[in-house]
């Protein structure tokens, strides 16, 4: 036994060598998954909370209020003044390309002090495509809200009824937390399937495994350096993306560094499974890219790794969860924002474990050596 | 025979309803380079392949070195080293890496260099495999062949595309394995090879072996039944003055 593990660990150690030797594995592996945390994390760390609209601002007026009424909005967090934009026609243009969700018109009225008033008085408009009429109606609420302020410098009343919101010390899920944990199953995915899908079938091509066989190597010694080496790998590359992430995009780990490690490395040890299943039966690249790609890009799309699976109709998420990559992103989070630990996510690991037995039943019978 | 190290009775392997290799029996004397000739289709590889424990055998017996390679695959391995027809190593691990892996397939620790040195690659231990030159590549398959110090050695068409520098080093070098008292069993399609390198040949064709015996032997007995060849005035040909222009060394960086 001594000298059965003695065989995996030089194994898994040349297998390592060779991953810090090899520019394209390193790509895929380390590189290829950080373009997506940029892609996905600069697009989802831009709706943090705040809620802000692009609008235009026509100002039709003169008078001097209504210049400085601009000036405040301009200034405000809610409303962001699309300032290229001055005359109705190409606002217009812009908000039928959905590039600013509204135009806020000051007629040339407003901000006159009519006759016999004291104080100066308008009518502002909201311009809204049909399409985006609930963008328009929240617009013109922000606004009847900002006007009500003023209103109270002008004429001092009371009224009866108000509400205030207040806030609560409670953090809910960013969607970023969604999209770091998919992205974390995407790159086990990469590694874990792609990388054994597109070896195997070269080496098998080249009679490297057949030579293998003419040694008492066994299966089981051949997948388990396999399983070392690309964890070892998969750390590596998970660790360089919680860097980037925490540091890039304000993720907040709330769990313990060891359990997310573990739990790391039991999913990659699952989910490489399947790439040995794929790489292992298939005789050459033909058989093996379409099989791979069947299985894993509707994973990709059902299992959460590029949008949350509560967006998903009822029946689908129920179906959904049971395939192999749900548990594992559903875990990473868990474990990563929800603060949670490893006895609590004993549903997560049940299933893994499931699936870990399954694929390795069929992987170890489908094996060929040629 | 009672030094035979690997006995061959009416093996037999089928292909769809077609034999391969049908029935052939022969024996393999302790420490002889024994060949296996025959044109393309002849059954050789299938048949190495089957004393290899690469292909079931479907019918007849092999006993090598006293164990049923039927019944102990796993035990025949640990006695035998194969050298395959074009050996190919994965990219990016050296040669010395490439030793301790092959070591460490049998569960053994080597000195990888000096295996490396064995086959004159000594220097190459910290290059690339995907470096090597052909024959180089076949010198390094035979060191990794060897690591364990097998009994049988296999080699199947080994000089197969090599230039003829690289083939006389390569029948050298199994040579030299021969007197360190490993048999070996090769095929090839190559008759001068034969006549040079094999202590006995069988002549296989259609899956049967058609004739066994010394190269001499067999030259001999042609000529009893009256052959004749066109004589030959030349006294050299011209590979002989290949070798004579471009040397007998081994032309490789």
């Amino acid at each position: 036994m001594k000298r059965a593990l003695y065989t995996v660990i030089v194994f898994t150690r040349l297998n390592t060598r060779r991953f810090f030797r090899d520019r394209l594995a390193q790509f895929f592996a380390i590189l290829f998954p950080l373009i997506f945390l940029f892609v996905f994390g600069s697009l989802s760390s831009g709706d943090s909370g705040n809620v802000s609209f692009h609008v235009a601002l026509l100002d039709q007026s003169k008078t001097a209020f209504a210049s400085k009424f601009t000036e405040q909005i301009k200034t405000s967090k809610t409303f962001k003044i699309d300032t290229s934009v001055t005359n109705l026609t190409t606002a217009q243009d812009k908000m039928s390309k959905s590039q600013i969700d509204g135009i806020i018109v000051l007629p040339s009225d407003f901000g006159v002090v009519k006759p016999g008033q004291a104080y100066p008085s308008g009518q502002a408009q909201i311009l809204y495509n049909q399409s985006s009429s609930g963008t328009g109606q929240t617009l013109t609420s922000v606004l009847q809200g900002t006007f009500k302020q003023l209103n109270t410098q002008f004429v001092k009343t009371q009224p009866p009824f108000s509400v205030v919101g207040k806030q609560l010390n409670k953090k809910s899920l960013t969607s970023f937390d969604y999209t770091f944990s998919g992205l974390l199953g995407f790159s086990i995915i990469g590694l874990g399937v792609f990388g054994p899908v597109n070896v195997f079938p070269e080496l098998k091509k080249q009679g490297i495994l057949r030579r293998l066989h003419t040694t008492p190597l066994r299966v089981w010694q051949y997948f388990m350096a396999t399983m070392f080496s690309q964890a070892a790998t998969g750390a590596i590359s998970i660790a360089i993306q919680f860097a980037v992430a925490i540091k890039l995009f304000h993720l907040k780990v709330d769990g313990n560094y060891l359990e997310i490690a573990i739990f790391t490395m039991l999913s990659i040890f699952m989910i490489l499974g399947i790439g040995l299943a794929i790489g292992g039966w298939a005789r050459n690249e033909r058989q093996a890219a379409p099989l791979s790609n069947i299985i894993v890009f509707p994973m990709l799309f059902l299992s959460g790794t590029f949008f949350p699976r509560f967006l998903m109709p009822h029946w689908l998420q129920t179906i959904t969860a049971y395939l192999p990559l749900t548990p594992v992103i559903d875990g990473l989070r868990l474990l990563t924002t929800e603060g949670k630990n490893l006895l609590q996510i004993g549903p997560q690991l049940g299933l893994i474990a499931i699936w870990f037995v399954v694929i390795y039943a069929i992987a170890f019978r489908v094996f060929k050596w040629e | 025979m009672t030094d035979a190290i690997l006995k061959v009775k009416d093996l037999r392997k089928v292909y769809d309803d077609k034999a391969a290799v049908d029935g052939i029996s022969f024996e393999v004397k302790k420490g002889e380079i024994f060949g296996i000739l025959g044109p393309n289709g002849a059954g050789k590889t299938t048949t190495l392949e089957m004393i290899e424990t690469m292909r079931e055998i479907d019918g007849g017996t092999i006993i090598l070195d006293g164990l049923n390679v039927a019944e102990r695959p796993n035990a025949v391995k640990r006695i035998i080293g194969v050298q395959p027809q074009s050996p190919a190593f994965q990219d990016k691990t050296k040669l010395i890496e490439i030793i301790e892996l092959f070591a460490a397939a049998y569960g053994e620790k080597v000195n990888a260099q000096s295996f490396l040195d064995e086959v004159d690659l000594g220097e190459k231990a910290n290059s690339y495999a995907e470096q090597l030159s052909g024959g180089q590549r076949q010198r390094l398959s035979i060191a990794t062949a060897l690591v364990h110090r097998p009994k049988v050695f296999f080699m199947d068409e080994p000089t197969t595309g090599l230039d003829p520098q690289a083939r006389r080093n390569l029948w050298d070098l199994t040579r030299e394995v021969r007197d360190r008292g490993v048999t070996v069993l090769l095929t090839t399609h190559y008759m001068d090879e034969a006549e040079v390198l094999c202590d006995r040949v069988a002549i296989m064709d259609k899956g049967k072996i058609i004739a066994l015996d010394t190269p001499k032997n067999l030259i001999k007995q042609l000529l009893k039944r009256g052959f004749k060849k066109e004589q030959q005035v030349e006294q050299a040909n011209l590979e002989d003055v290949f070798i004579d222009m471009t040397g007998k060394g081994l032309h490789e960086s």
